[in-house]
């Protein structure tokens, strides 16, 4: 198997070239054109009960595509929004992702969610997880750029541009400064993170687009 | 007559270069800037064919009604400046009148005036899809403008491909193809949410874009507050 991202960062995509007995996993809607030599089928992944969960809380799509290939061909996919695709080897480790961040990964991957803490939940911004784990390759896809930052000590971020991070790092959801200033402030609620190690940000938000596309909506 | 492609990437344009005496065409509403000099017309005829019938179809189409036609007044050279509605690139098709190309609805943004372009309707399974499969068929030389949600990849076919109608901006017609459902079956196909693609085959170039604009709507879309 062999795969490449294309049109980084305004408008990435992900073309996998897969071997005869190769399989691939792609979040469903996301393929975009294929050869003729590439099967799909509808799969939910890890049973229903866990895809279930993941549809309500995660944003996730409840199939997936699965692609594989009895003569060998190419798939490419794109995620719904413009913007960065970027993947992450995992080998027995895990990795953070926020809901809609998932893309595509290869089989040896496991998704799990968990749930962003009650507080998350007056956040308005949704904050389930989803704990990827396992070994493979992972792809994750963001609104606007991807900006790698390593922290080392603590980081504040706004909630609605963190993409992933690394398990390493602990975080804790906050208002920005009193309670006044986080209703009023526009900033919402913020994700504090500390200990060391990588966090993905998007330069962008899909809230932040509807909102300034609300008043045109008739 | 020149085609100039301008800022390419999230938000490319085309500038077009015009000689004294020449003329362009273009999707109603994509000048975004002219020179002095230029004289702007609307009309639903391209070369040879048109008329209310056919605007009516390219409105269903989801393009415009009229198309916009661009002259000088005064013998000097001019420049039209074309954009299109969605982020994007813009590509520039040389059509050499041999094969015609067909162009998704949506993704014209402009042609030379010996071009003709007439809509045509790809059947009710596309009506059915929620997808809107029409294309503009495009004939004669010229230069034609196209414009993507996303970057363009340009694709040769030698053999078959299959690419999901949302990524299709325009393909030669010397490709065959046909419309249908992308996985083993329609359930599969209706439960990855992957809807109608088409099967090309042959020899010929199309040009796909990275990025699918329905996808992103539906994205999009539960974000909007209810219309009222």
């Amino acid at each position: 198997m062999k795969h490449e991202i294309v049109g980084n960062p305004d408008y990435g995509q992900l073309q996998v070239r897969l071997d005869p007995g190769d399989r691939f996993i792609a979040e469903g809607g996301s393929m975009a054109w294929m050869g003729s030599g590439i099967q799909s089928k509808a799969r939910m992944l890890g049973g229903v009960g866990k895809a279930l969960f993941r549809k309500v809380t995660g944003g996730e799509s409840l199939f997936v595509g699965e692609y594989f290939t009895d003569r060998g061909g190419e798939v490419a996919f794109s995620p719904a929004q413009p913007g960065t695709v970027m993947r992450r080897t995992l080998d027995g480790d895990s990795f953070m992702l926020t809901a809609g961040a998932f893309m595509a990964c290869t089989p040896g991957i496991e998704l799990g969610t968990k749930f962003g803490g009650a507080r998350s939940i007056f956040s308005g911004e949704g904050l389930f997880l989803i704990q990827c784990s396992g070994s493979g390759e992972l792809f994750f896809n963001s609104y606007g750029a991807i900006l790698e930052k390593q922290v080392d000590g603590s980081f504040i971020v706004d909630t609605s541009h963190v993409v992933a991070w690394e398990p390493s790092l602990s975080y804790s959801i906050q208002g920005m400064g009193g309670l006044k200033s986080t209703l009023l402030s526009g900033e919402g609620l913020v994700m504090k993170f500390s200990g060391s190690g990588a966090i993905y940000l998007q330069t962008r938000t899909m809230p932040g687009l509807a909102s300034w596309l609300t008043p045109f909506a008739k | 007559m020149q085609v100039e492609i301008a800022d390419n990437g999230a938000f490319g344009s085309a500038l077009v270069h015009l000689r004294p005496g020449e003329e362009f065409i273009s999707e109603g509403g994509s000048m975004f800037r002219a020179s002095s000099n230029v004289d702007i017309d609307v009309t639903t005829r391209t070369r040879g064919s048109g008329g209310i019938m056919s605007g009516i179809k390219r409105m269903i189409g989801g393009e415009h009604f009229f198309f916009s036609r661009y002259s000088i007044t005064d013998g000097q050279d001019a420049q039209v400046g074309l954009a299109p509605k969605l982020q994007g690139q813009v590509a520039l098709i040389e059509c050499d009148g041999m094969t015609r190309w067909l162009c998704a609805g949506g993704s014209y943004l402009g042609s030379g005036p010996d071009l003709g372009i007439d809509t045509q309707f790809q059947g009710l399974r596309g009506a059915l899809s929620g997808e809107s499969l029409f294309f503009l068929a495009v004939e004669g030389a010229g230069p034609l403008i196209v414009n993507a949600f996303g970057h363009i990849t340009p694709l040769d076919v030698q053999g078959e491909i299959t690419i999901d109608t949302g990524h299709v901006v325009a393909f030669q017609e010397s490709l065959e193809y046909s419309i249908g459902k992308a996985g083993g079956s329609w359930v599969s196909s209706v439960l990855t949410s992957e809807g109608l693609v088409m099967h090309f085959s042959g020899h010929g170039r199309v040009y796909v874009q990275s990025h699918n604009p329905s996808e992103f709507g539906k994205t999009l879309g539960p974000l909007l507050p209810k219309r009222n």
